[in-house]
C-alpha cells in the first residue's frame, strides 16, 4: 500500500482546507491571499499528475475514508475516466485562480475580495470530491457545496443584475438539489445503502422497479437542471454571463461538465446494464433533450450581441454533444463525450477569459465593440481564435477529435437523426464563432475604440488563456495520449 | 507498392519549408521588405527543390512515408509520397513558387498576411498531397479550406468581403459533410482510412446503401470545392475578389484539392470495379457533363475576365471528373493529367489578368481593346493559353482533350465526344473575342469606322516588373513544351500512366 493511494482524498481535501484556513490569512495579510490560494490547488494538480499511470487499466483505486469498508464507510473511487476528469478540474480551476488575481481587482470591491478566494476553493475541491466519491450520500453533498458556493460566486460583485442571475440560479438550483436528495433517499430506502458498488449488485435484485424508475427520473432531472440541459438550461445564460469571467470560465468549462458526468456514473455505475432497459426510455427523453439543446442552443447563440451569453449558450449547445454522446450506449459515444469535457472545457474556459480581457481592458462586452480587436489585443484574439476553432470542431484541435467520435458512437448506435443533429451544432457553432472571428481581425474598428491603450493585458491573464487554447491544440495532436485508455475505459464502464 | 515504403522525413521537412517565410516575417525587421518578401519565395523554392529531389525515388517505385501523430492505431496521420501524392505536388508547389514570386511585385498593402497566409496554405495544401489516409486529408483540408480565406479577401472591399462570406459558408458546409463521409468511411471500411492501390472498401463489409452513401457525401464534399456544378456558387465570386497570384491559385490549386480528393476517393479508397459495381459513376458521369456544357455557357456571358475565367474553370475542372467517371484507361489518364494541364493554363491565364489589371486597370473584357499592344508579351501568353483551352495541338489542352475522347471510345460511350466538342466549341467562342478585342480591335474603332492611324504603339519588352512576367511567360512556355514532351522524367504522362497502368492493366 503505497502513498499514492491516500492521494485522491488529498486532491479533494486540500482546497477544502485551504477555503478554511483562507480568512485567518484574509484577515492578517490580504495582499497574500491570491497567492496563498494557489497553493492547495497547485498541491492537488501535481498530486493528480503523480496518480496518472498507477492505476490499472480498467480497474479503479478504492480509498476508505478513515479505514471504515465500504457499503458503511465512504468510500472515494478513482478510476481512468475519473482521475482524467479530476485532472481536467485541477488544471483549469487552477489557471482560473491565477488569471482572478487581476481580473477580481477589478471587478470586485476590497471586502469581498478574500471570500470570493475561500468559495472559489470551496468549489474547485467540491468539485474534485464530485467527481471522485463512490458515495450517493456524499454525491449529494458535494453537490450542494458545489452549487452553495457558485451561487454566490455568481452575486460576488453584488451588483443589481449579478443578484437577479444568482437568484434565477438558486430557484432552479435549489429545487433540483432537493431532487437529487429525494433520490438518494428513494434509493436507500429500497436498497439499504449508499454505495455505488453496493448499489448496483442490490439494485438488480430488488423489485421495486417504480420507486427505481422514479429515482432515476429524479437524478436525471436533478442533475440536468445543474448541468443545464435543455429544457432546464433557464438559469446558465445569465449566471455565467454576469459572473465574473473566471467563474464563468469554471461555470462553464467543468461545473456543467462534472454534473454531467455524475449523470454518467450515476446511470453506469449504479443502474448498471442490469437496469438499463429500466432507464432505457429516460435515456431515449434525454436524447431528444439534447438533440434540442444542440440545436437551440445553437440558435440562440448566433442571435446574441453580448459575447458572454453567446459563449453561454455555445455551452448549452455543447452539453447537448456531450448527452448525445453518453445516450448513444456505445464505447465511442461515451469516449466522445469524455474528450468532449475535456476539449470544451479547455476551449470554453479559455473564451470566457478572453471575453474577461476585452471587459478588463476596454469594458467592452457587445460583439459589435469587438471589431477590430485584433489590433490592440493580438494575444488575447489569437487565443480566442484558436478556442473556437476547437469549439467548432476543426482539426487539428482537440474539438475535432470528440466530435469525430461522438459522431462515430452515434453511427454504431444507428442513431442518423442525432448524426445529423451533431453536425449541424457544428455548423451552427461555426456560425457563431467565425462571426466573432471575422469581427477581430478582418474588420476595422472605429479609430478611437481601440486606440488609447496599446497594449494587451497583464501576463498574468495571457498566460492562463494561452495555456487553455494550446491545450486545446495540444490534446488535438497527441490524441493518442488519452483515447486508446479512454475508449478501454469506456467500454469498461459499459 | 507497399513493400518498398521507406521511411523518410523529407515529406515533413517539404511541408515545413514554406513555414520559412512566416518566420522571416516574424524575424527581419519591417524595413528590410525586399528581402522579408524574397525570403517568402525562397521558401516556396526551397520547398519545390526538395520535393523534386524525390523524383528518381518516386520513379523507382519507392514511397516514403512519415507518422505524424495517432488517434489510435487505425487511426494517424501519417504523410505518404507515391506516385500519384508526388505528382500533384510538383505541379502544385510549382505554381505556388511563381505564384509568390509574382505577388511580391503584385500585392501592395498588408504583405505581412498575404504572405503568411499563402505560406501555410501551401503547407497544408501539400500536406494534402502527402496524406496517406482520408483522415490525414480532411485534416490538411480543412485547414488549407479556413487558411485560404485571408488570401480571398485580402482587397477587403464589399465585393471581396461578401464573396468570402459565401466562401465560407460553402467551406462549413462542405467540410460538415465531409466529415460525416470520412466517419461513416471509417464506420463501414472496419477502421480502414488508408489509401490502397485498387480501393480499400469492399461489399463484404458494408452493405450496398452505406457505400453509395459514404461516395456520394464524399463526392458532394469535395465537390464543393471541385466547382461540380450545384455546388460551385462561391467560385465565380471568390476568384473575381481575390487578388490575382490568389486566384491563380484557388483556379490552379485549391479547386484541384477537391479534384484529387474526388481522384482518391475513386482510385484508393472505392476501386473502379467497386465504382462500376456501385453503378455510381454514371451520376458522377452525368454531373460533370453539365458542369462542362453549363459552366462554358456561363462563361460566354461573362464580360468580368476574370469571372469568365472562373466560370471556365468550372468547366475544366470537371473535365478530371469526366476522365474518372469513363472508367476506362484512356479517360482516366487525360482526367488526373489534366490536373496539371488546367493549373498550368489557368495559372498563366489569371497571371496574365492580373498584369492587365495592374498595368492598365481594366477588368472588363469589353474595354480591353488594344491591350495587347501595350502588353504585348502578357497577351501573346494569354493567347497561347487561350488556344490551349480550346485543345489546339500542340499544348496541353489538345492531350487532354485527346486522351479523353480516347477514353470515351474505350468506355464505348462517344456521347462524351460530343460533350468535348461542344465543351471545346464553347471555349473558342468565350476566349477567342478576349484574343481578338485585345490584338485586332483598338480604342476609337467604333466611332472612326477605319481605326488603322489609331493603333497603339507596340512596346516591347517594358510592360511590366520581371516578377509579372517571368512566371507568366514560363507557364506559357510550359504549356506548349509539356504539350509536345509529355513523356520527358518528371513530365505528367511519365507519372500519371505509372498509376493508371497500375489500375486499368
Amino acid at each position: 500500500m503505497g502513498a499514492w493511494r491516500h492521494f485522491p482524498i488529498f486532491m479533494i481535501t486540500l482546497p477544502l482546507l485551504g477555503a478554511v484556513l483562507m480568512p485567518f490569512l484574509g484577515y492578517l495579510r490580504e495582499r497574500w491571499v491570491p497567492y496563498a490560494a494557489l497553493l492547495p490547488l497547485a498541491a492537488s494538480t501535481l498530486l493528480g499528475f503523480l496518480l496518472v499511470g498507477r492505476i490499472p487499466a480498467g480497474d479503479h483505486l478504492s480509498y476508505h475514508l478513515g479505514g471504515w469498508e465500504p457499503p458503511f464507510g465512504i468510500e472515494i473511487r478513482v478510476d481512468h475516466v475519473g482521475l482524467f476528469l479530476m485532472l481536467v478540474v485541477c488544471a483549469i480551476t487552477l489557471l482560473a485562480l491565477v488569471y482572478s488575481r487581476r481580473y477580481i481587482e477589478k471587478e470586485v470591491s476590497p471586502g469581498r475580495r478574500t471570500a470570493y478566494y475561500v468559495l472559489y476553493l470551496l468549489m474547485s475541491g467540491a468539485m474534485l470530491g464530485f467527481t471522485a466519491t463512490g458515495d450517493i450520500f456524499n454525491l449529494f453533498v458535494f453537490m450542494e457545496i458545489l452549487a452553495l458556493s457558485s451561487y454566490a460566486l455568481v452575486a460576488i460583485t453584488g451588483n443589481r443584475n449579478a443578484v437577479r442571475a444568482a437568484f434565477k440560479y438558486v430557484l432552479m438550483g435549489a429545487p433540483s438539489s432537493i431532487m437529487v436528495l429525494l433520490a438518494v433517499g428513494f434509493l436507500y430506502s429500497v436498497t439499504g445503502t449508499l454505495n455505488m458498488a453496493d448499489l448496483a449488485s442490490r439494485i438488480a435484485e430488488s423489485g421495486y422497479t417504480e420507486v427505481l424508475v422514479v429515482s432515476y427520473i429524479l437524478f436525471v432531472i436533478g442533475f440536468g437542471v445543474k448541468a443545464a440541459l435543455f429544457p432546464l438550461h433557464m438559469w446558465l445564460p445569465d449566471a455565467h454571463s454576469i459572473a465574473p469571467s473566471p467563474i464563468s470560465a469554471l461555470l462553464s468549462g467543468l461545473l456543467v461538465e462534472v454534473c454531467a458526468f455524475a449523470l454518467v456514473r450515476i446511470t453506469f455505475s449504479v443502474f448498471t446494464r442490469s437496469a438499463t432497459d429500466l432507464v432505457g426510455g429516460t435515456a431515449d427523453a434525454v436524447g431528444v433533450a439534447a438533440a434540442a439543446a444542440v440545436l437551440y442552443g445553437g440558435i440562440m447563440a448566433i442571435t446574441q450581441k453580448d459575447l458572454k451569453v453567446m459563449i453561454a449558450y455555445s455551452t448549452v449547445s455543447h452539453i447537448g454533444y456531450i448527452f448525445l454522446g453518453i445516450t448513444a450506449f456505445t464505447a465511442e459515444g461515451l469516449t466522445g463525450a469524455m474528450y468532449h469535457m475535456l476539449d470544451h472545457g479547455l476551449a470554453k474556459a479559455c473564451l470566457f477569459l478572453c471575453a474577461g480581457n476585452f471587459i478588463y481592458l476596454k469594458g467592452y462586452r457587445r460583439i459589435e465593440e469587438l471589431r477590430g480587436a485584433w489590433r490592440q489585443m493580438p494575444w488575447t484574439c489569437f487565443a480566442f481564435a484558436l478556442a473556437s476553432i476547437s469549439v467548432i470542431g476543426i482539426p487539428p484541435t482537440a474539438g475535432f477529435i470528440s466530435k469525430w467520435y461522438l459522431i462515430l458512437g452515434n453511427i454504431r448506435a444507428g442513431k442518423w437523426l442525432y448524426t445529423i443533429v451533431l453536425l449541424s451544432g457544428s455548423i451552427l457553432a461555426a456560425v457563431y464563432c467565425l462571426r466573432i472571428i471575422y469581427y477581430m481581425f478582418f474588420q476595422a474598428g472605429k479609430e478611437e475604440a481601440w486606440e488609447d491603450a496599446s497594449r494587451d493585458v497583464p501576463p498574468g491573464m495571457l498566460v492562463p488563456v494561452w495555456a487553455l487554447s494550446l491545450g486545446t491544440l495540444f490534446f488535438g495532436v497527441f490524441s493518442y495520449l488519452l483515447i486508446p485508455s479512454l475508449l478501454k475505459a469506456s467500454a469498461y464502464l459499459l | 507498392m507497399p513493400d518498398k515504403s521507406t521511411f523518410s522525413v523529407i515529406p515533413l521537412i517539404v511541408i515545413l519549408l514554406p513555414w520559412i517565410s512566416l518566420l522571416a516575417i516574424l524575424a527581419f525587421p519591417k524595413k528590410a521588405e525586399r528581402l522579408r518578401l524574397w525570403l517568402c519565395a525562397l521558401g516556396s523554392l526551397a520547398s519545390f527543390g526538395l520535393l523534386f529531389s524525390l523524383l528518381p525515388g518516386i520513379l523507382d517505385g519507392k514511397t516514403y512515408t512519415i507518422k505524424l501523430a495517432s488517434v489510435v492505431e487505425s487511426l494517424e496521420m501519417r504523410l505518404t509520397v507515391d506516385t500519384l501524392g508526388f505528382y500533384f505536388a510538383l505541379i502544385l508547389a510549382f505554381l505556388w513558387m511563381l505564384a509568390t514570386i509574382y505577388s511580391i511585385s503584385y500585392i501592395d498593402h498588408k504583405h505581412n498576411r498575404f504572405f503568411a497566409f499563402m505560406a501555410m496554405c501551401e503547407s497544408f495544401i501539400l500536406g494534402c498531397a502527402f496524406s496517406a489516409n482520408m483522415f490525414t486529408y480532411f485534416i490538411f483540408y480543412e485547414m488549407m479550406t479556413f487558411g485560404s480565406y485571408p488570401l480571398i479577401i485580402h482587397e477587403e472591399t464589399t465585393i471581396a468581403r461578401r464573396a468570402g462570406y459565401k466562401y465560407l459558408v460553402y467551406a462549413v458546409a462542405a467540410g460538415t459533410v465531409l466529415f460525416f463521409a470520412i466517419v461513416a468511411h471509417y464506420f463501414w471500411g472496419n477502421g480502414e482510412l488508408g489509401f490502397g492501390s485498387y480501393g480499400v472498401l469492399s461489399l463484404e463489409f458494408a452493405s450496398r446503401a452505406a457505400l453509395t452513401t459514404i461516395f456520394f457525401t464524399y463526392l458532394a464534399g469535395f465537390g464543393v470545392k471541385a466547382a461540380i456544378m450545384p455546388l460551385h456558387g462561391w467560385v465565380p465570386d471568390a476568384h473575381p475578389a481575390a487578388p490575382s497570384p490568389a486566384s491563380a491559385l484557388l483556379s490552379g490549386v485549391i479547386l484541384k484539392a477537391g479534384a484529387f480528393g474526388i481522384i482518391r476517393v475513386c482510385f484508393n479508397v472505392f476501386g473502379t470495379d467497386l465504382l462500376r459495381e456501385l453503378g455510381v459513376y454514371v451520376v458522377m458521369a452525368v454531373l460533370a457533363c453539365i458542369t462542362i456544357v453549363v459552366a462554358s455557357v456561363f462563361a460566354l456571358t461573362q464580360d468580368n475576365l476574370k469571372r469568365r475565367l472562373a466560370y471556365s474553370s468550372i468547366g475544366q475542372v470537371s473535365y478530371i471528373i469526366l476522365g474518372l467517371a469513363m472508367l476506362a484507361h484512356d479517360g482516366a489518364l487525360g482526367g488526373v493529367m489534366h490536373l496539371t494541364h488546367h493549373a498550368l493554363m489557368k495559372g498563366c491565364l489569371f497571371l496574365c489578368a492580373g498584369v492587365i489589371l495592374v498595368k492598365t486597370g481594366k477588368k472588363n473584357i469589353s474595354e480591353m481593346a488594344g491591350v495587347g499592344y501595350q502588353l504585348p508579351i502578357t497577351m501573346i501568353c494569354f493567347s497561347v493559353c487561350a488556344l490551349a483551352m480550346m485543345g489546339t495541338p500542340p499544348s496541353v489542352g489538345f492531350i487532354t482533350k485527346w486522351l479523353l475522347g480516347s477514353g470515351a471510345l474505350q468506355a464505348s460511350l462517344p456521347v462524351y465526344i460530343i460533350i468535348l466538342l461542344v465543351s471545346a466549341l464553347l471555349n473558342a467562342a468565350y476566349f477567342l473575342p478576349i484574343i481578338y478585342i485585345a490584338f485586332f480591335r483598338w480604342e476609337g474603332d467604333e466611332v472612326e469606322g477605319h481605326g488603322e492611324t489609331h493603333r497603339p504603339k507596340l512596346v516591347f519588352g517594358k510592360e511590366a516588373d520581371h516578377k509579372l512576367v517571368v512566371p507568366i511567360v514560363i507557364l506559357a512556355l510550359l504549356v506548349v513544351v509539356v504539350g509536345i514532351w509529355s513523356n520527358v522524367t518528371g513530365f505528367p504522362y511519365s507519372l500519371v500512366s505509372r498509376v493508371v497502368n497500375v489500375i486499368f492493366p
